[in-house]
């Protein structure tokens, strides 16, 4: 482009349409960062699953934009870049940071989080930033979440307290070496650490050519009246609320050195007057001697998506967005800031699922057309970390997360649960394992799959079924590592909604005798040898007896809920057609509806 | 044989372009018909017989070839009119296609229900037997489970049969033992095996792929018959070809058999023009495709002179709605047409679409009760439409209520003026079209300045000039086609047939024997498929080959080229290995020198150019005098209000230079040359317009 042109094309002054297109601009570069990734990345969990998220923060640590990012991945990504600032005094265009740091801005050891400063004109204006979870990160057992770690010590990962992995676009080769030492089937990881740095090179690369169109002036402009723009967009959301302070508990299925559970509380205070709410997390526990302990950011962002899950207007998150949805935390809480060396090695799932169900279920008490049941929880089998030798590769090693279980999502107040849900911290986004892409690359043999009937939260809408997974290693013994929950404290259901099924986990032998296991653990399988993974149905919101019976004769045809399922909790009455169409006894149902004292 | 006959049925209307043997294109559109598809289409022709100075009669006893593309697969899939279909899948798993493969849009949108199955459970049928990940039998077919599913699906009175098993790809002997049962149990029932349909790996789209072909058979079998009568007993003695969705054309019996392969073949013949003419016209072979009309802009891309495809096209939204899984021409589409509506929402901004005002009531300018603003309003405001000849005088434009509009609704409650306002809407659709394009291109490596940008569609070239300038294009090519571009793409569309195998290779153990069979038996299959061709149509064929690489444990492949030399020797697969490493890093902007490369798809695809029309037959006269134009006020950004030149475009002679800013008024389509371009006619009649 000629000087001429672009002196023509650099607009003087932003308006109202400069600034739509600059906000499309930087969610599309995050897009491309992304879809780069996701098609380039070697692990099932990042290529497969979709176990990362991209996103660009500016240069004085405000999240600009992290569009499709998991949120218990991004909303802490401030932090990430102000550690950058504030422990390197000179940082280059080309320099990449690798930063896993729970104790200084990360979300958890097993998160690397890539780290590109961009520059114009040589100035640092924004980050590009990488996250993604790796399959392993060099923990002492072979899994990405060390539950059983009382320390980090015990835990045993690789820190990188964001370290320089790359000077003048070069790698610094002592920091590859020493990863390739400590991280089980080295390929993979180096492999999963180039689609990374590639994708925050290309949001580097975008981002140069929007800075060398706009300017940085006219960018920072940008940046300010955009966060200005969110901050409005959340305010407005929560002026339709009415003043209320909420409070919410939980209980996390015991674990080592909490036998009776780990007790969680929230207390939210929705302000409408000022377009603010606050999130109280200061009255939790202190760190426990084990892995679940949230990080800074982690917290942030459990708090933050419990109150998001309310919103119905599409909101973009950012700096903005968090100046109205304030979360406070406590440092040396399980649920606030993590003192060194308690370990977070399991800080992005368990208690920050907890912490996301019992905030949206909180927002129920406001009545009906307010908050959300509760979601699955834990992470069983289904989504456990296999490790073990493949023949077929001259035993070489092979360390991965599946991501097969479908499990149940939260009935609302419009809609029944999301089908493929996973758990509360990602919420849908994750995609699924292809059975056939998992057996391909692992020695792995997935007997069965699929979503279990009369598990669902029952509600006028209802919570998502459960599912059921059974595998197990083709050869030779594979390791499966998994910290689940949801088996004593299933998701609860709001409003007179039901709770969904609690989690099972169980071993199969080859002469097919079942023997249950417990919720967290480290299990041998060997040839012949299956372990079964039923995970939660979703909680229900509001009760089964109001809801609509063509939902429920829909429900009864397609195999979710049985004829005496039907009858007993959701009173509906009916029968089966020639072509296998449930159809309802609108009568009977009347009747046996309104004997049950209903309207 | 004297002409060529094309035909593009859309939900509304029908497009005809019928060629002569000197290459001229005539055209007309009739309304279409939905119970019988040939009564619409011989009404155009009828008028088209007239134009030529000859009558309906004659012109299709003396037609060589009648190609037809149709929406109708398509459109049954969204009105949820295919046929009952039942889903024999492997026993543990019957919800491949209700779990698909997982992904939501927004982590906080609790909503939406869960999208519905392509196939309900109720129709879902376990089948015990199991092959593994290697080919190996792990437990053998239960027949029982077969013939028991077959009588159940009969009771449902399902109308065909979709069946994918596990690894189906690596050994098919399960699949194909069920259609001889089914064959036995229900013979002349429709069945689509997976493996035969799309031998690829991941069971949710190759069971996605057999569901949806095994639904569209009864339909288009009908359909497809029920046209090849009309044609015999209108004198019609050519042969019948039907444009598929990778952008080329297959005969009639072989999409009988696999409809799917019309799915989404609507904007497959966009590209295919702009290619005629970016090639003839431009020589030049980076090519970006617009095409829009009242709702969507779709923009597929032609790299290096080949049309972009991809395995990822899904009906309705990207994971809650159904993949197709077969090759098909890339497009990306965007609810920016016509019709958007432009709004401003709770935090101050202004935004364009998703929402459309459609046809009815249609955008306020249309007067037939639209009451919020549109693009084609703000259009209206800017002074790009004659609100007195617009769509070539058939309909008349209320510009009064358009203003009107805008003011409401965006101009003061953003407190600036109508047409700045009007010109904010334009710039944000210009933003989600730019978005679109950004999408295929430059997210894939290719750079949009290197490319040039071809307009098609009722309201392609409205904003084309802006879009493409914005994107750094150099040149913006406007066919004299311009709105009917697809049909007359189907008259440049060749035969094409693609088909594929599965056999896993990697470079450092790579078996040149067995890369040989593959590639044998690739060829095999298009040997068998051009010998099925009736005899003179298409018979000079090429062959291509190309495989989906990657590295080690990436699962998401690239396409790479495969010369029959590269697995001929040592030398030769350094070759292959090396082009991956240059499409990896170009894609995602790094490459591990030294890596191995793995592969399992091969593809090999024949095609056969079915003797274009001439291109030139399309030339104007030389002999032009000076164009009629008038003037008129319109407004930009850079300029405000401005008088410009509006040409009359059947007028321009070959070679006319015209300036920006002004307007060339087409029958069914209006130019906009913003300030700063420059726009010459070419001897085609098209317009180019150079930004640089």
């Amino acid at each position: 482009m000629s000087e001429e042109m672009k002196a023509q094309s650099q607009p003087q002054e932003l308006d109202a349409v400069l600034m739509a297109v600059l906000a499309n601009r930087f969610d599309g570069i995050v897009r491309e960062m992304t879809n780069t990734l996701l098609r380039s990345g070697r692990s099932a969990i990042i290529n497969t699953a979709r176990d990362f998220s991209c996103s660009i923060v500016t240069a004085d640590d405000q999240l600009l934009s992290a569009v499709e990012g998991l949120p218990i991945h991004v909303v802490g990504n401030q932090l990430l870049t102000r550690s950058m600032s504030r422990i390197h005094k000179n940082i280059q265009e080309g320099d990449a940071f690798l930063h896993n740091d729970p104790y200084d801005g990360n979300t958890h050891h097993a998160d690397h989080s890539i780290l590109v400063p961009v520059f114009h004109e040589g100035e640092h204006l924004f980050t590009a930033v990488a996250k993604a979870h790796q399959a392993d990160c060099g923990n002492s057992q072979p899994t990405t979440y060390a539950g059983y770690a009382s320390d980090i010590y015990e835990e045993g990962a690789i820190n990188y307290p964001c370290v320089r992995i790359q000077q003048d676009y070069e790698d610094v080769d002592d920091i590859i070496r020493m990863s390739k030492r400590r991280i089980r089937v080295p390929e993979q990881w180096y492999g999963d650490y180039l689609a990374a740095l590639g994708a925050a090179r290309i949001g580097e690369r975008r981002i140069k050519e929007v800075a060398e169109k706009y300017g940085a002036d006219m960018l920072k402009q940008f940046v300010n009246e955009w966060f200005d723009y969110s901050a409005r967009m959340t305010a407005a959301e929560i002026k339709k609320l009415p003043a209320a302070v909420l409070h919410g508990e939980s209980r996390h299925d015991p674990v080592q050195s909490m036998e009776d559970g780990i007790p969680l509380n929230v207390r939210v205070e929705i302000q409408p007057d000022e377009g603010k709410i606050h999130i109280h997390l200061e009255d939790n526990i202190d760190c426990i001697p084990a892995g679940y302990n949230l990080s800074e950011a982690t917290a942030l962002a459990s708090g933050v998506t419990g109150v998001f899950n309310q919103f119905k207007m599409k909101i973009p998150y950012n700096e903005g967005t968090f100046r109205q949805v304030q979360v406070h935390l406590r440092k040396g809480s399980i649920a606030g800031i993590p003192e060194h060396p308690s370990s977070a090695s399991v800080a992005t799932t368990n208690v920050a699922d907890r912490i996301i169900n019992m905030t949206q279920a909180a927002f129920a008490d406001l009545g009906d057309g307010y908050g959300l049941a509760e979601g699955a929880i834990g992470q069983g089998p289904g989504m456990a970390v296999i490790s073990g030798r493949d023949e077929r590769l001259e035993n070489a090693p092979y360390v991965n997360q599946v991501y097969l279980s479908s499990s149940g999502g939260p009935g609302s107040y419009t809609a029944d649960g999301w089908a493929f849900y996973g758990i509360p911290v990602c919420a849908g986004l994750m995609y699924r394992d292809s059975i056939e892409i998992d057996e391909q690359k692992y020695p792995i043999f997935v007997k069965e799959s699929r979503i279990l009937p009369d598990s669902e939260g029952a509600g006028k809408f209802r919570g998502a079924p459960a599912g059921r997974v059974v595998y197990g290693p083709t050869q030779r013994q594979m390791n499966v590592v998994y910290a689940a929950d949801g088996i004593q404290n299933p998701p609860r259901g709001v409003l007179g909604g039901q709770d969904g099924s609690a989690q099972y986990i169980a071993k199969v032998a080859t002469d097919g005798s079942v023997t249950e296991l417990t919720a967290s653990g480290n299990v041998e399988i060997q040839p012949g040898e299956f372990i079964v993974n039923e995970t939660n149905g979703g909680g229900g919101y509001s009760a089964p007896a109001e809801r609509d019976a063509a939902r429920v004769a829909h429900d009864v045809q397609e195999g979710y809920v049985s004829v005496d399922r039907a009858r007993n909790v959701y009173l509906v009455e009916g029968d089966f057609d020639k072509d296998g169409r449930f159809i309802v006894d609108v009568e009977k149902t009347n009747a046996l509806r309104k004997n049950a004292g209903g309207n | 044989m004297d002409y060529r006959i094309a035909v593009d049925t859309g939900g509304t209307f029908t497009d005809v372009v019928v060629a002569d043997n000197q290459g001229r294109l005539f055209f007309d559109k009739a309304l279409t018909t939905h119970d019988r598809m040939y009564r619409g289409a011989s009404e155009a022709l009828g008028y088209i017989a007239q134009q030529i100075g000859t009558d309906l009669d004659s012109l299709i006893s003396n037609s060589s070839l009648f190609i037809y593309g149709t929406t109708r697969a398509t459109n049954a899939i969204v009105e949820n009119k295919t046929a009952t279909t039942a889903f024999l899948t492997t026993e543990g798993h019957p919800d491949v296609l209700v779990i698909k493969e997982g992904g939501k849009h927004d982590p906080f949108d609790f909503t939406t229900d869960y999208p519905e199955p392509y196939v309900p459970k109720r129709l879902t049928y376990e089948i015990g037997g199991r092959i593994g990940a290697e080919g190996q039998v792990i437990s053998e077919l239960n027949e029982d489970d077969v013939r028991e599913a077959i009588r159940r699906a009969k009771d449902a009175e399902v109308e065909a049969i979709a069946v994918c098993l596990l690894w189906s790809i690596t050994n098919p002997t399960h699949e194909l033992r069920v259609r001889e049962i089914i064959e036995e149990e229900w013979p002349g029932v429709p069945v689509t095996l997976s493996h035969e349909l799309n031998p690829t790996i991941r069971e949710y789209r190759r069971a996605s792929s057999a569901t949806i072909d095994a639904s569209l058979k009864p339909l288009m079998q009908a359909h497809l018959t029920a046209i090849q009568e009309d044609l015999t007993g209108a004198g019609f003695r050519g042969e019948l070809v039907i444009v598929t969705s990778f952008g080329g054309a297959l005969h009639v019996n072989e999409v009988v058999e696999q409809p799917i392969f019309t799915v989404g073949s609507g904007p497959s013949m966009a590209p295919v023009a702009a290619k005629t003419y970016g090639e003839g016209e431009l020589n030049h072979g980076n090519i970006i495709v617009c095409d829009s009309g009242g709702t969507t802009f779709d923009v597929s891309l032609i790299e290096d002179m080949r049309i972009k495809t991809t395995r990822e096209t899904w009906l309705g939204p990207r994971y809650t709605g159904h993949i197709t899984g077969l090759s098909s021409v890339e497009v990306t589409s965007v609810g920016a047409g016509g019709g958007s509506i432009a709004w401003i929402d709770e935090g101050g901004l202004l935004r364009v679409g998703p929402h459309s005002a459609g046809s009815e009531p249609g955008p306020v300018a249309y007067g037939k009760g639209g009451e919020l603003p549109t693009v084609t309003d703000a259009a209206t405001v800017l002074g790009y439409f004659d609100p007195d000849h617009f769509l070539g005088g058939r309909m008349t434009l209320d510009a009064v209520g358009a203003e009107a509009a805008i003011q409401k609704y965006i101009a003061d409650p953003l407190g600036i003026d109508t047409k700045k306002a009007a010109w904010a809407i334009l710039a944000v659709a210009n933003e989600a079209m730019i978005g679109a394009v950004r999408n295929i291109s430059i997210n894939q490596g290719v750079d949009t300045r290197e490319c040039i940008y071809v307009a098609g569609g009722g309201a392609g070239p409205l904003n084309a000039v802006m879009v493409a300038k914005e994107l750094g294009c150099r040149q913006v090519l406007i066919p004299k086609t311009v709105a009917a571009l697809s049909a007359t793409g189907a008259h440049f569309a060749d035969l094409v047939a693609e088909v594929s195998a599965s056999r896993y290779q990697h470079s450092d153990h790579f078996n040149f024997e067995q890369a040989q069979e593959v590639l044998d038996h690739l060829n095999q299959r298009l040997d068998r498929f051009a010998e099925r061709l009736p005899e003179g149509l298409a018979t000079d064929g090429k062959r291509s080959y190309g495989i989906e690489a990657r590295y080690p444990f990436q699962v998401w492949d690239l396409e790479v080229d495969l010369e029959e030399s590269d697995i001929q020797d040592e030398a030769g697969l350094a070759t292959l290995v090396e082009r991956f490493h240059e499409v990896h890093e170009r894609n995602f902007a790094i490459r591990e020198p030294g890596q191995g490369v793995e592969w399992n798809s091969w593809k090999a695809r024949l095609t056969a150019p079915l003797d274009a029309p001439n291109l030139k037959g399309q030339s104007l006269s030389k002999a032009g005098g000076e164009p009629s134009t008038r003037v008129k006020q319109v407004y930009f950004d850079e300029t405000g209000l401005v008088d410009v030149n509006v040409y009359d475009g059947s007028t321009l002679p070959v070679g006319y230079r015209i300036e920006g800013p002004a307007i060339v008024e087409e029958p069914t389509s209006t130019i906009v040359l913003p300030p700063h371009s420059v726009a010459e006619v070419t001897e085609l009649g098209s317009l180019i317009v150079d930004l640089v």
